[in-house]
């Protein structure tokens, strides 16, 4: 078979380092947690999401997905991004979720207590939940799913859950509803492990242990059962009479009978199905879409629930290994000639946020104003200047970045813009599936990139360490090295803050990256649809506002 | 001899070995049928055969002004195709920019006449390859004939039983997804598929007027008197066939230009933010309801453009009298 | 036809058909990269090693394709290859197969019923106004981009007049009309060049047939026009259009494939984009196959119908 370059590309590539391109990968797009803030509040007025009324049972979710997950829902196998997400949360439950302050708490689970030094945790179920098919969650299929995770039982193999739970030791069974998770190394973020943005569902061991159709015959413990899936057309799922939920006023959940998925790659075409009520229900990152999400929802005739926390960041990536922008007034002259209030106004059509740095709202670290340059194009033409006199070369670049028509719309308008600050741009899109390669690689001068989602941001450790294999950007900053190992190390929330502060600072004062903006992602529903955000925690916390790895249907409710 | 086309399939087929009989060989045909109506109706008109009418006249200055506008581009007073204008981002026609703005504030007029550079290409391009391959074939398998012919049609034929938008697609999937694909080997990579998939048509348009036209009198007395044989080929017989060439080729263009704004839905038409025509629409699909101006614009101009092309193809067949259902 | 003509044709077929997936086999080996990276670029190594072998990646690309082939025409399409499974090919064709053909068909329909009365009258009433006019909107119906088309019908006739579904497929079996619903929009865009191709040919054909020798004795025998014209004169004709009709096929197959993108109907046409774009390289040879030996058969089956229902008019005509 041919082994033009892309195939030598990947043959000279050793393959931990494509695994961890793969988890990077999966973070791109299954991306962050957004918030539900200032306008998922607002969405309570008009229902979309909102708590309007009393929640009633009945009804039908029809709800368009960005994409279709032709892999299917072997979990520990699988690589969901968003819209597989959306899927496995109804029809599995993972052992805790987030809250509304992105607190891992119990939920499949009755409790996750860790030992004293967080290297030993104790599961303990919570009695009579079954599967689908009848069968007990018990401490055995607890373990064998998170041996599966791990890549500790026979009958799946897993990769990338590998890497995940690498520092898992062992897993116990104690009793029939208590299983121990020994690990190699204190672990105090074990809980949310095992949430993996709604990633780690239960499987039920017929599925587990099924050689052929583990990825269609879903089996779980969610709110909805799986009827019917006809790959790109749709995936049919009935409630779940037995659920194991109850809202606060202890009605049975789900409200739903039924929900529908019906992939739509087209954002054009999904938006539009929205809006002549063919699906009542449907999630967008784009800004096309959320605009016409939000015209909707001011004339009353849609719902919408949008979120900017905790959400990933896109950024012009420079490859400071070499000219020109191993020259940080290079880097600084791209920063300054961005206008990025009018690429918003332009290019997103004010439905982004415009990013400060690496750590969206809600992530530690987090920096309203991180010292990150305003636009001012004098400056830029100065600093053009003055790279130039320096080096003695004109301040020309390449933009590698994916071939899609949004983003070569805000890889030409990056482009004009340094053009007018005197700088010469070529853009080079190229294949999605090439851009990881090619990022590893030392063939780029910069490149337009999506990464570094929400959570913590000690996740964020390899992105950025020197030496690094995927320090895509190649910087070697012994400041940097220094904030990263501190932060590992530190166990003092405060202290914490503080220090990835001083990182999020430290990204705009070396400008490894020129920041564009935070995703925005948006439900759109029908204006009688409710509840897109979830019912109350088991612990009766409120729910995670965030939208980027989908969200629960076991609250949804649709309004008489 | 009959005046009617889509039979004679049926006896091209017993000439060509493995023909693939009427289905794939009256696939051009089928194309010819389609838009260039080439059937005389009737004696032509003396008069209308003399003159080209008004609405010739207008297909040919819509496609000259066309063209003129796409070469000049790079001269004319009009703003760079990429720059971008926000306070006429999906703004309507104002004064400064006649056309208005696209989705990211780019001048919609800049855009289309640069667009129509790309797409021209496109379109010329293309069935320059399929005229150039498709109709060397055409004219040495149709004047030769023989093992030639027995060898290299059926071959052509082949490419006809892959539809042909399924085999541009797969062609330019296929040649873009090389690593180094830049945006201006792009328009190439377009080029070279659509016009493999024009060969096989050009070819049999090609070859069946040869055929007829290489049983001439003129021809036999030329090859009696001992010309060369490629002399005769090219002196002789090539001259009358080019009328057919053309036509077919004309409408070829305007087909060319379309698919090419197929393979931009797809993503595989010319690279943006480089423009053509295509990929203006493709791009702005999700603009109807905020900026309906870009798609409807755009699509009038390609529109036009085609039908003007068309036309001509038309025109030509029927001045030139190319009957290919009697060849 | 006769038996030896009609074995001649189906060696012709089967030629046909194994140098169409001969070519798109080789097409596939053009595609840059290893496509198990590519299909399953984080299963573990045995996992990679299984897919390797099934897809016979390690053999030369001969074998790979008898191999392709000795399954192909025991009906075994090759499958889908994701890291947890591998999935025949031909579950999820069996769903996707009647969509593309319901589309195919529906707008053949469509553009005959338009096209053929149009053209009937216009042959009939050859240079009058109504004759000139719908040769002039068939001539523009040709230059019409069927994807501008398709973006324009479904925004101003799905989403804001909301006449009819932007997008989806019902199965007829579940909601016929619902089904039809879904089918207007995309059908019509398919439509509206077939009708173009099949008025203009229906007219210049009848034109021509009129002036025949049996029309004009009919006419002369003082037989009603209406009467003529649908029923003795329209006749010879429709055999030129169901010839054309069946190599239409194939433009309406490449149509539908934008269609199908466009409206959302999960047909062929969306198989074999995914199948490019996911390297499942055993998933589009099958699928270039079956799309050729569809086209092909059809127009075999026009063929045989065509001598079947007129020789008389096919001698006539070829003489």
């Amino acid at each position: 078979m041919g082994t033009q370059s892309g195939g030598i590309l990947l043959k000279r590539t050793p393959r931990s380092f494509l695994v961890i391109a793969g988890l990077l990968a999966l973070s791109l797009v299954a991306a962050a947690c957004g918030g539900g803030d200032d306008s998922g509040d607002g969405g309570s007025d008009d229902g979309g999401g909102g708590d309007t009324g009393t929640p009633v049972a009945g009804g039908n979710l029809s709800y368009g997905l960005e994409a279709e997950t032709s892999g299917g829902w072997c979990l520990p196998e699988s690589q969901l991004a968003i819209s597989g997400i959306q899927v496995a949360k109804t029809i599995y439950d993972t052992l805790t979720a987030p809250n509304d302050k992105d607190e891992y708490v119990p939920f499949l689970a009755e409790s996750v207590e860790p030992n004293e030094d967080y290297t030993e945790w104790t599961i303990t179920l919570r009695e009579g939940i079954k599967f689908h098919d009848g069968t007990d969650l018990d401490a055995t299929v607890v373990k064998n799913n998170l041996d599966a995770y791990r890549g500790a039982y026979p009958a799946r193999s897993p990769l990338l859950f590998v890497f995940v739970f690498e520092d898992v030791a062992s897993v116990d069974v104690v009793d029939d509803l208590t299983v121990k998770v020994t690990t190699s190394v204190p672990w105090p973020a074990f809980p949310a492990t095992l949430y993996g943005s709604g990633r780690v569902g239960m499987v039920a061991q017929a599925q587990l242990d099924d050689p052929d159709t583990c990825d269609k015959n879903l089996i779980g413990t969610g709110p909805f059962k799986l009827d019917e899936w006809v790959v790109n057309d749709h995936l049919t799922a009935s409630k779940n009479p037995d659920y194991w939920r109850t809202d606060a006023d202890g009605n049975q959940l789900p409200y739903l009978d039924s929900v529908e998925y019906r992939p739509f790659v087209e954002e054009t075409s999904r938006v539009n199905a929205l809006e002549s009520g063919e699906i009542n229900g449907m999630h967008t990152n784009d800004a096309s879409s959320i605009e016409q999400v939000g015209l909707g929802k001011e004339a009353g005739s849609l719902g919408e629930v949008k979120s900017d926390q905790f959400s990933e960041v896109s950024y012009l990536m420079f490859n400071t290994s070499k000219p020109p922008f191993d020259n940080q007034t290079a880097r600084q002259a791209v920063a300054y000639a961005l206008n990025r209030d009018e690429m918003n106004t332009v290019v997103f059509l004010d439905q982004m946020t415009m990013a400060s740095g690496p750590f969206a709202k809600g992530v530690t670290g987090y920096l309203e104003d991180t010292g990150f340059p305003s636009f001012d194009l004098d400056k830029a033409k100065e600093l053009v200047a003055e790279y130039e006199s320096e080096t003695g070369e004109p301040l020309s670049f390449t933009i590698t970045s994916a071939n899609s028509a949004a983003t070569v719309q805000i890889t030409s308008f990056i482009q004009q813009k340094a053009k007018a600050a005197g700088m010469d741009v070529n853009l080079k899109p190229i294949e999605q599936a090439a851009q990881i390669n090619t990022a590893l690689g030392d063939d780029w001068q910069s490149m337009y990139w999506r990464n570094h989602p929400g959570g913590d941001p000690d996740t964020q450790y390899n992105w950025w360490y020197g030496g690094s294999p995927v320090n895509f950007g190649k910087f070697d900053d012994a400041q940097m090295n220094e904030l990263l190992d501190q932060g590992r190390t530190t166990a003092d929330q405060a202290e914490r803050a503080t220090i990835y502060e001083d990182i999020n600072k430290l990204f705009s004062e070396k400008m490894y990256n020129v920041w564009t903006n935070w995703s925005n992602w948006t439900i759109g529903t029908a204006p009688d649809v409710n509840g897109i955000l979830g019912p109350d925690l088991p612990d009766g916390s409120a729910p995670f506002p965030g939208l980027a790895t989908g969200h629960p249907v076991s609250g949804v409710w649709i309004s008489q | 001899m009959s005046d009617h086309l889509p039979y004679r399939g049926h006896d091209e087929a017993e000439t060509t070995g493995i023909g693939l009989a009427p289905s794939a060989m009256a696939t051009a045909e089928a194309v010819g049928i389609g838009i260039g109506d080439t059937i005389p109706e009737g004696p032509p008109d003396a008069e209308h055969k003399r003159k080209l009418g008004i609405a010739a006249w207008i297909a040919i200055t819509w496609l000259v002004v066309m063209l003129l506008l796409a070469i000049l581009a790079p001269v004319l007073p009009i703003p760079d195709p990429t720059e971008t204008f926000p306070e006429i981002a999906r703004q309507g026609p104002s004064s400064g920019h006649l056309l208005g703005g696209d989705a990211l504030g780019r001048d919609l007029l800049s855009r289309i006449i640069w667009g129509g550079r790309a797409s021209f290409a496109v379109g010329f391009g293309a069935v320059a390859v399929g005229l150039a391959v498709g109709g060397l074939l055409g004219l040495i398998t149709g004047f030769f004939r023989g093992r030639v012919d027995a060898i290299v049609t059926p071959l052509m034929s082949l490419l006809l039983a892959i539809p042909q938008f399924v085999l541009a697609l797969s062609l330019v999937t296929v040649l873009a997804s090389a690593d180094d694909v830049s945006s201006a080997r792009r328009i190439g990579v377009v080029i070279v598929g659509l016009g493999v998939v024009s060969i096989p048509i050009l070819g049999r348009i090609t070859r069946a007027n040869t055929l007829a036209w290489s049983e001439r009198e003129f021809v036999t007395a030329a090859k009696a008197m001992g010309a060369k044989n490629f002399r005769i080929m090219f002196r002789d017989v090539l001259p009358n066939v080019v009328p057919a060439m053309l036509s077919i080729a004309l409408l070829g263009v305007g087909v060319a230009i379309i698919a090419e704004g197929g393979l931009s839905v797809f993503g595989v038409g010319v690279q943006l933010p480089t423009p053509s025509w295509g990929n203006i629409i493709a791009e702005a699909r999700g603009q109807l309801r905020q900026a309906p101006h870009i798609v409807l614009f755009t699509s009038v101009v390609l529109f036009f453009t085609v039908l003007s092309l068309n036309f001509l193809g038309d025109v030509i067949s029927q001045r030139f009298e190319v009957r290919e259902g009697q060849l | 036809m006769t038996a030896g003509g009609l074995l001649k044709r189906l060696a012709q077929l089967i030629i046909t058909v194994l140098a169409v997936t001969l070519f798109s086999a080789f097409l596939l080996e053009l595609l840059p990269g290893d496509p198990v990276e590519v299909l399953v670029p984080f299963g573990s190594d045995e996992q990679r090693e299984a897919v390797r072998e099934d897809l016979d990646l390690d053999q030369p690309f001969i074998a790979r394709y008898g191999t392709w082939l000795s399954g192909f025409v025991t009906g075994d399409m090759g499958n889908y290859y994701t890291v947890s499974s591998k999935r025949p090919v031909w579950d999820r064709l069996k769903e996707a197969f009647p969509k593309s053909a319901q589309l195919v068909l529906y707008s053949q329909i469509l553009a005959l019923i338009i096209a053929i009365p149009v053209a009937v009258f216009a042959a009939a009433k050859k240079d009058t106004f109504f004759d000139r006019m719908s040769n002039t909107t068939a001539f523009a119906m040709l230059a019409i981009p069927n994807f501008a088309l398709a973006l324009v019908l479904q925004y101003y006739l799905g989403v804001k007049w909301k006449i009819f579904p932007t997008s989806g497929y019902t199965p007829i079996t579940e909601n016929p009309a619902e089904h039809f619903e879904k089918m207007v929009l995309p059908c019509i865009t398919l439509a509206v060049g077939q009708i173009a191709i099949y008025m203009r040919l229906l007219r210049s054909d009848m034109i021509a047939t009129l002036q025949q020798d049996f029309i004009l004795l009919a006419k002369a025998k003082g037989m009603r026009s209406k009467r003529i014209l649908f029923r003795h004169a329209l006749r010879p004709s429709s055999l030129t259009l169901l010839t054309v009709a069946g190599l239409n096929v194939g433009t309406l197959i490449g149509g539908a494939l934008i269609v199908e993108v466009l409206f959302q109907i999960p047909g062929m046409g969306f198989m074999l984009q995914e199948a490019i774009g996911q390297r499942q390289i055993v998933a589009f040879q099958s699928l270039v196959a079956i799309i050729a030996i569809i086209y092909v058969i059809v127009n075999f089956g026009v063929d045989l119908l065509y001598t079947v229902l007129d020789p008389r008019i096919r001698n006539e005509r070829s003489a």
